[in-house]
């Protein structure tokens, strides 16, 4: 039984229909990427599983288990954690405030969170010398590897990662993804990227979304063998390479 | 001088009441991006409460709990009847919600206990210690020190329990407080009931200096709202400082200027604030909350 399975998801935002029927599946253990143009219904996806977005049909099985129509508390509380586009980290709190309120979906103790997020910056080390300041205070890469830190306090089944790269420059993108290639080892992992060649690069299978619609799925080299795909989805550099 | 640290003295007393007003109207503002037009009556609520659970034969102590024990609840009622079916509209539909909400609450106290103003006895049997040059009136004197213990309490709640971070978290990014396991909804619950404790304590500690009245709830609430803006429309320390500010210079005001136009003060600073320094002693931006 795959951990997440989705079935002919569609959203709906008042008249705009953001996905028309979305079918796809997360084994456990995997990295599992999705592709696409921007407005391709990435995000919206991400947001329907977390319980941001409600679903209009379709369904989402977690565990076997339908959570769709569920609110997003109840939904972290599974063990699926999102962290959403733009990072969201809270501005007025401090780093280390930040990632202990990742833990708020379990039980545990003030002092054993505190514990477990001092522990987390050995998993981020660039971070840890920011404990102390205020959210608004950090740069891009910085608040990023603060909301990958905190998703992981929800210590997820399934860890939601929306456009980890975005707005980040090259040397940045890959510490985070270095990052990914480090959480994949206990935690399934779907992500969002509109990095094509680096969301393939930790990825074990790819899904292509157009206008609210898989058109596509298959393993890295897969998606990568297909000139045509690969033009027209992925933005590779389908002429230079035939 | 002596005049000077008497009406001082006079002016933080009363001063602190605005304060404990505004922090509960910045409090739930940051919480539901909403300004509480009740939050006043939530003062002359309480400070009924309070006579009738004298004229009941309570002791203060007694009454004094009780009265608490009631905003509570009111703060639970108020949260469900006023703002929750309106949560996920815009602010302006729950604003008009807060108005109709606040003069429910005068013209039912109205209904029940009749147009004239009450009278409550203060806490203290000694109307005051005399120390030098200045008379320390004994309800201010309580006044004071229960605001200093509630500005500590504040503090100590907000950045030292995981509570109060999840509350600060709620009021910064309620979607991503969602998305964490925060429960939305029971932290804004905590915001109206504290909101409306602390309005209650201001009303009781403040009916003794005043007269019990239909009207004593939004007059504290205007100036409290004065406070607000003076210190900084959003900042829990404004709210307190410039509380304190404005009973500081009302006071002196009517002292040296007209008694008469004692609340004019309040107002006249007021507008200064909003031409010269509209963002407040400690500049929050207004602008973007609207």
């Amino acid at each position: 039984m795959p951990l997440l399975e989705i079935r002919n998801l569609v959203v709906r935002y008042g008249e705009i229909e953001a996905l028309r029927g979305v079918t796809c599946t997360v084994e456990q253990g995997q990295v599992v990427t999705l592709l696409g143009a921007n407005g391709a219904g990435k995000s919206t996806t991400l947001r329907a599983i977390s319980g941001l977005a409600k679903p209009t049909s379709g369904d989402i099985l977690f565990d076997g288990k339908s959570i769709a129509g569920l609110g997003p508390e109840a939904i972290v509380r599974m063990g699926i954690s999102h962290v959403p586009e733009g990072r969201r980290v809270f501005p007025g709190l401090t780093v280390k405030e930040n990632i202990m309120l990742g833990a708020s979906n379990r039980r545990a103790s003030t002092s054993e969170i505190s514990r477990e997020a001092d522990a987390m910056f050995d998993l981020f080390p660039d971070i840890r010398k920011f404990t102390n300041a205020l959210g608004w205070t950090l740069s891009g890469g910085q608040l990023q590897m603060v909301a990958v830190a905190r998703g992981l306090m929800a210590k997820p089944r399934l860890l939601l990662l929306d456009e980890p790269s975005l707005g980040l420059a090259p040397v940045i993108v890959q510490a985070v993804f270095k990052i990914i290639s480090e959480i994949r080892r206990n935690t399934t992992v779907l992500l969002v990227e509109q990095n094509a060649r680096m969301g393939l690069s930790v990825a074990d299978y790819g899904y292509v979304l157009e206008t609210g619609r898989i058109v596509l799925g298959g393993k890295p080299d897969e998606l990568w063998g297909n000139e045509a795909i690969r033009a027209a989805y992925l933005g590779g550099h389908a002429k230079a390479s035939a | 001088m002596d005049l000077v640290l008497q009406l001082l003295f006079t002016g933080i007393g009363i001063g602190a009441v605005y304060a404990l007003v505004a922090l509960g109207f910045v409090l739930i503002f940051r919480a539901t991006n909403v300004v509480n037009f009740a939050q006043g009556e939530f003062s002359m609520v309480a400070a009924y409460l309070m006579v009738v659970a004298i004229e009941f034969g309570l002791p203060y102590w007694a009454a004094f709990l009780v009265a608490l024990a009631g905003m509570a609840l009111l703060g639970v009622i108020f949260n469900l009847g006023v703002y929750y079916p309106l949560r996920h509209r815009t602010y302006l539909p729950v604003i008009i919600a807060t108005i109709g909400a606040s003069i429910l609450l005068a013209n039912s106290v109205l209904a029940i206990y009749g147009p004239q103003p009450q009278v409550l006895e203060g806490w203290f049997e000694t109307p005051g210690i005399q120390l030098g040059p200045i008379y320390l009136d004994s309800q201010y004197l309580l006044i004071i020190g229960v605001t200093i213990c509630l500005v500590i309490f504040n503090f100590w709640f907000f950045e030292k329990t995981l509570l109060g971070k999840k509350l600060q978290a709620t009021s910064q990014d309620k979607e991503m407080a969602s998305l964490l396991g925060i429960s939305v909804s029971t932290m804004i619950m905590i915001t109206f009931i504290y909101s409306a404790v602390l309005g209650g304590l201001a009303g009781i500690l403040v009916a003794p200096v005043l007269f019990v009245s239909i009207q004593m709830g939004s007059t504290i609430a205007l100036k409290a709202f004065a406070a607000t803006i003076i210190g900084g429309f959003g900042d829990v320390a404004g709210a307190i400082i410039g509380g304190l500010a404005l009973g500081v210079i009302e006071t002196f005001g009517a002292a040296y200027i007209s008694v008469p136009y004692k609340d004019g003060f309040a107002f006249l600073v007021l507008i200064a604030f909003l031409i010269f320094r509209p963002q407040g002693i400690f500049g929050e931006r207004v602008a973007e909350k609207a």
